[in-house]
């Protein structure tokens, strides 16, 4: 028997509260601000380093 | 009837509440500081020029390589965290992160930093910052920390590390001096650490941690932290006869040397009642002063001498 399944019936799934929330959004800005904390210092290296950032002894 | 089993919501993955803030406590703040203040010392007294932007990433690299071996730690020890009064508050006790979150930040943590300090700056330094990320992690709080009263003694090499981590960033090499201060930090680890573990003995027995006050009783632990603190000066005080670091050092060194040795005496000698308390908690005070201004007097030795040079 085939179900047909309303707007209604449908399941909500996983609401987020305002709680959790407000604390992904604050983690996502830490994220976003650490990898731009990197990008700046692979670049600021790059510069400083100049021509021998390609030497790459062990 | 419907297709989707509403059931299937309670099996559903916790959704976190943890903040930024609860993150930032899993790096350990205070060692974090201790660490970067130790590291900076080792950084400035390497021969030669090193670039600041070099310097900078030196030590956000070994900062960030504390942290996460703090996460690491905290990952590994939720259980005996919450038994203990000093650490029931941290993230995971408290149920804002759970154990493995807390792992996979500190392995990720773990990966970038000492990755970013071998490539940016040079692969001694990164390969003993992974070291001694591992060390502390796998050597110390894996396997030494619940299994012998010797925890800190050989766990305290993990401690030490840092300003040799950051001398080999400064020169791609190592030598004597930093060792000088791997030793120092050492051996200043287990007088300052049992001197806590006096004071926390009934902790650390509930937790089932094997810490010296509590598998060989408080006067055997004061024994020890007078003949460690008595190596501790002697270990402090030698880079200035061999000629490693200035007279000021020497001076500061034996001063602060001889309150460390008063303090540590009383430690031994106060055993009964709130006598015997002040006296280690004034020891592990004084410990942590003793330490910061050792190091902060190499640092004023070399600001003061590069000072001089550039107005003679």
């Amino acid at each position: 028997m085939a179900v047909l399944m309303t707007d209604n019936d449908r399941p909500e799934g996983i609401v987020l509260t305002e709680a959790q929330l407000k604390s992904r959004r604050q983690r996502s800005i830490a994220i976003a601000l650490a990898l731009g904390v990197l990008v700046v210092l692979f670049f600021a290296v790059t510069i400083v380093k100049g021509p021998a950032v390609l030497v790459r002894p062990l | 009837m419907s297709v989707v089993d509403h059931n299937a919501i309670e099996f559903a993955p916790r959704i976190s509440e943890a903040d930024v803030s609860d993150y930032i406590a899993l790096l350990k703040p205070r060692v974090m500081s201790l660490v970067i203040f130790t590291a900076l010392v080792g950084l400035v007294i390497a021969p030669g020029h090193v670039h600041p932007v070099l310097a900078i990433t030196s030590l956000l690299c070994i900062a960030v390589g504390a942290g996460a071996s703090g996460a690491l730690n905290m990952a590994l020890e939720g259980d005996i965290d919450a038994l203990m009064v000093r650490t029931a508050n941290r993230p995971i006790p408290r149920g804002r992160v759970t154990a493995p979150e807390a792992m996979a930040f500190g392995i990720t943590l773990s990966f970038f930093s000492v990755m970013t300090l071998g490539i940016l700056v040079n692969w001694i330094a990164g390969s003993l910052l992974a070291f001694t990320i591992f060390f502390y992690v796998v050597i110390y709080t894996m396997w030494l920390k619940r299994w012998t009263a010797q925890n800190i003694v050989i766990g305290g090499a993990a401690g030490s590390l840092p300003p040799v981590v950051a001398w080999a960033a400064a020169t791609g090499s190592l030598s004597v001096e930093p060792l000088s201060l791997f030793l120092i930090i050492f051996f200043w680890t287990p007088p300052h650490f049992w001197a806590l573990a006096l004071f926390r003995s009934d902790d650390y027995a509930r937790a089932g941690v094997p810490m010296l006050p509590v598998t060989a009783g408080p006067d055997a632990t004061r024994l020890q932290i007078l003949l460690y603190t008595i190596v501790l000066v002697a270990v402090a005080l030698a880079p200035w006869p061999l000629g490693y670091f200035d007279a000021a050092y020497g001076v500061v060194s034996l001063v602060l040397g001889a309150g460390m040795l008063t303090l540590a005496i009383n430690v031994y000698r106060l055993r009964e009642g709130r006598e015997a308390a002040r006296a280690t908690r004034q020891l592990f005070a004084f410990s942590i002063l003793y330490l910061f201004a050792l190091f902060a007097t190499l640092l004023i030795e070399v600001v003061v001498r590069a000072v001089a040079a550039s107005i003679w």
